[in-house]
């Protein structure tokens, strides 16, 4: 029986300790995690999915496994207290992931992230290498009866020149600052945010809100089946609707720029191959091909060489858009992020 | 009265039909989006079900999942059911009681515990902690079919079996358990449902290689509503409304089959 | 062979202990350590004490979401009952074929996965569903938004429920004796008297189950509500996980869930002393 080679042979030696002592003759069958790891060169990546994903599998996933012979799988949903689970528990779903502005501050605070080589220079950001930015931006549907199209996320706001339902994601730390521009707040001056004032306009609008999205692939779904009539969506997200043929618009304005971090998780076991994903990840032709088939805008400046032109009005860091939009300053929040969760969820409960 | 409660009866019948049914004609819709009524019909969604691996697989994990649910239950099941049915004894009603704690508590109370338990035994994320997990989920439900048929056992039967001379052990296996077969099939099956539906406790301990398909769907509904869920629905309600009317649809052939040959030979039948 | 037993219960034997053993102790292993263990998180993460509890009953969130949990679940059981009377009362009236094809449907719906059901509701009251379409045919104008709101995870809830609602019912009446129907009507009884005197306290031990039941299932339900409610109405059991998932905080997580788990357990010790437990899931 090779399930019985397998078990033998490659467990690790706490788990084998444990099956041979519960030893039922199923247990083999129902192989555990790591023995498939062990068996295959194998590197699990978390995914954010949607166009995200399908522009990693084309530009960096392939070209990896051809390269080096390490077969990429995805795990989803991107999320910070799976990463900490994982390290908690040492059970690994994962080994890379990669994470925005808010999570990887967070994340490296908490000893989550393992040290790693920069790719390229000042790239290295809290132990994780620099890959593209994204933005959150304002975005509706074109088939309402409105007599002005939205400008800013004061129009957002504007239920009486712009009524219909919102989304926005049930992530505060991306909305606070639009909550805040909203309010008037000049984009210079946001970082420290005024948490206090941004939840007093956030009830503003609250009753208008009928999705707090949670995944970007369901913000693309409830704009493109009209679920909501303007929502707070990633830019990715955005164009994948609209691709789609749906009756969407959207403006660069008052965008919300945040940057995205390959990281490994802490102590994983697979951590050569995770080392060597980042590194292939980030470097300049790779990463061109992903932000280019997803929009994004690369970190590694030497990938700029290898964008087309053609590509570049879609990015948020293209020259025109990038002075419209304002970036996220985690490092500068202004307050305890994990305090400012744990209140927006009481306001949502309210 | 009575009219106005037969309107609402048959408000109810639709009220719980129009769910079940809705599903089919959106599996076959061309569009990704929940559009009604469907711009245009066609099986390329159930294509990309049967192609996909994201979804077989879960697939496969449930079905592997329930069946070593379905064995390890009927087997601590079944003997402690015959205990409790057959014999009195000191701590009983203790005994019974512990048989339905499970179903007492609720899952996500139970998915707490076992997403730190078996992070400790390092079981989560694998198919044997689903297993192990589910089989406590099950034990209740199997524990009231199987009792609940083991009560009216005629015991009579077997009086009589063992005053004829046969051994406690053939008294079992030629008596007993024929008799019993059919409740033992029900209550393997109520088992195998309970832990191929189970979604709480799958959530969060069945992680990536042991990813169901309850858990499978429910991040897909949460995430994109991709449309193959449709398809995955349809199937899941065929498979239960098949397995439903079978029996009263061979029953209907065989009884037609009947006067239709009663009809033709008349002088036959005696 | 020679002594024939007088009867196979009552011999004091090991037999029952044996049989009884390996279930015992693997609920031991499998449910009761982790059930405790949330108990211990509860009192010793993250730091030893009561503070969670204390937390978690004086803050507003949980308070308000319990309270919701409670009032979801008597509105949804009470749905239940007014969808679930009529319809057994139907298959009571009509001729056996149709009680026979209600009650397939019923079992068809029972059996099938509530994700699924779930999903069907998702379908239903979308902005382009079946009945925004039917709203808009019949001119009704703009239809209002329903998903991702308490009357969608309600509805979608109600008609999950609603079979345990009605089997429940259902064997209560068609052990109605038609005699005694047919005497009430015989001293003048008719239509809503009858119903009121006669078959409604008759009736009233399976609308007791049925209540309980749907009530205590309601309770900790995760799904249904996550998918389709909004976060402005959470429910206990959505409310516990995300705390475990999003915030990964273990303690308040467990003290939530062994006070939701005390409250359900409450009130089936309540009903056990009256009615025994077996009977509600019989």
């Amino acid at each position: 029986m090779t399930a019985f080679t397998k078990r033998n042979g490659l467990l690790r030696p706490t788990r084998r300790r444990f099956l041979q002592g519960t030893a039922a003759a199923g247990a083999a069958a129902l192989s555990a995690p790591s023995i498939a790891r062990a068996q295959s060169d194998v590197l699990y990546v978390n995914s954010w999915g949607g166009p995200w994903l399908e522009a990693a599998t084309a530009n960096l996933f392939e070209p990896f496994a051809e390269q080096t012979g390490i077969r990429v799988e995805t795990v989803s949903p991107v999320s910070f207290a799976k990463l900490a689970a994982q390290v908690r528990t040492g059970v690994y779903e994962f080994d890379v992931t990669s994470l925005g502005g808010g999570d990887i501050v967070r994340a490296n605070q908490a000893g989550l992230l393992e040290e790693i080589e920069p790719t390229y220079p000042d790239g290295l950001f809290e132990n994780g290498m620099g890959s593209h930015a994204f933005a959150t931006v304002l975005a509706w549907r074109t088939d309402t009866d409105w007599q002005e199209t939205p400008q800013s996320w004061a129009d957002f706001w504007d239920v009486d020149r712009f009524p219909g339902t919102r989304s926005l994601q049930r992530y505060p730390a991306r909305i606070i600052p639009l909550a805040l521009l909203a309010d008037g707040v000049a984009p210079q001056d946001l970082y420290p945010l005024d948490i206090d004032r941004a939840f007093a306009k956030l009830d503003e609008i609250k009753a208008h809100i009928t999705v707090w999205w949670t995944a970007g692939a369901q913000s693309a779904q409830i704009l493109r089946d009209g679920e909501v009539d303007m929502i707070g969506i990633w830019h990715g997200n955005y164009f994948a609707a609209e691709d789609e043929g749906a009756p969407v618009a959207m403006t660069w304005n008052q965008a919300e720029i945040e940057r995205a971090y390959w990281v490994v998780a802490k102590d994983t076991p697979n951590m050569e191959a995770a080392k060597a994903f980042v590194e292939f990840a980030t470097s300049a032709e790779p990463l061109a091909g992903f932000v280019t088939q997803a929009n994004y805008g690369a970190l590694n400046p030497a990938a700029n060489a290898f964008i087309a032109d053609a590509a570049k009005p879609r990015m948020p860091t293209a020259p025109d858009t990038y002075p419209q939009t304002f970036e996220q300053d985690m490092l500068n929040f202004g307050a305890d992020p994990e305090e400012v969760s744990m209140r927006f969820e009481e306001w949502l409960a309210s | 009265m009575n009219a106005s409660l037969r309107l609402i009866g048959i408000f109810a019948i639709v009220f719980i039909a129009a769910p079940l049914l809705i599903v089919v004609p959106m599996s076959l819709s061309t569009s990704a989006s929940l559009q009604f009524p469907p711009p245009g019909l066609w099986l390329g969604y159930y294509a990309s079900y049967f192609t996909d691996m994201s979804w077989l697989r879960p697939t496969w994990n449930s079905l592997v999942i329930a069946f070593f649910t379905t064995l390890l239950t009927m087997a601590l099941v079944v003997p402690a059911t015959f205990a409790l049915v057959r014999h009195r004894f000191y701590g009983k009603s203790v005994a019974n009681l512990m048989m339905l704690m499970p179903l007492a508590v609720p899952h996500i109370v139970m998915a707490v515990g076992y997403y730190s338990y078996f992070g400790d035994l390092r079981l989560v994320f694998s198919k044997t902690g689903v297993v192990l997990a589910h089989t406590c989920l099950s034990v209740p439900i199997t524990f009231l079919v199987l009792s609940a048929n083991l009560k009216g056992f005629d015991r009579n039967l077997e009086r009589a079996a063992r005053s004829l001379g046969a051994t406690p052990r053939q008294v079992f296996v030629h008596i007993t358990l024929p008799i019993l077969r059919p409740s033992l099939t029900i209550s393997a099956l109520f088992a195998f449902i309970q832990s191929f539906d189970e979604t709480v406790v799958a959530l969060f301990i069945s992680g990536r290689d042991a990813e169901t398909l309850p858990r499978k769907m429910f991040d897909s509904i949460r995430q994109e509503a991709d449309p193959v869920i449709a398809v995955i629905s349809t199937l899941l309600f065929l498979i239960v409304a098949l397995a439903l009317l079978a029996p009263h649809a061979m029953r209907l052939t065989r009884r037609m089959l009947a006067t239709a040959s009663r009809r033709t030979t008349p002088r036959d039948q005696t | 062979m020679s002594t024939a037993p007088r009867s196979l219960t009552d011999r004091p034997t090991l037999w029952p202990w044996l049989l009884l053993t390996p279930l015992a102790l693997y609920l031991a292993i499998f449910f009761l350590v982790p059930l405790a263990q949330v108990a211990w998180m509860s009192v010793s993460e993250p730091t030893p004490g009561f503070g969670n509890y204390a937390d978690a009953l004086t803050g507003t969130l949980f308070r308000k979401v319990m309270l919701n949990t409670f009032f979801t679940a008597a509105l949804v059981a009470f749905c239940c009952l007014l969808v679930g009377y009529p319809l057994a009362w139907l298959m009571t009236k009509t001729t056996p074929a149709r009680a026979t094809a209600i009650l397939l449907l019923i079992t068809m719906s029972f059996w099938t996965s509530f994700l699924v059901r779930t999903y069907a509701w998702m379908v239903l009251l979308g902005r382009n569903g079946p009945v925004a379409w039917a709203i808009e045919a019949l001119g009704y104008g703009e239809p209002p938004q329903m998903l991702f709101t308490r009357f969608a995870s309600t509805l979608a809830m109600v008609h999950i429920l609603a079979p345990y609602m009605i089997m429940n019912i259902y064997s209560v009446m068609t052990k109605i004796d038609p005699a005694l129907i047919r005497s009430a009507e015989s001293m003048g009884a008719r239509g809503g008297s009858l119903m009121r005197h006669v078959y409604l306290p008759l009736t009233a031990p399976g609308i007791a189950n049925g209540a309980v039941l749907v009530f205590v299932i309601c309770l900790g339900f995760y799904v249904t509500p996550v998918l389709l409610g909004s976060p402005r109405e959470q429910m206990a059991a959505g409310l516990i996980g995300r705390q475990i998932e999003e915030f990964l905080a273990f303690g308040p997580g467990s003290a939530m869930a062994m006070i939701l788990l005390a409250v359900t357990l409450v009130i089936l010790a309540v009903y056990h002393r009256r009615f025994g437990l077996d009977r509600l899931y019989g």
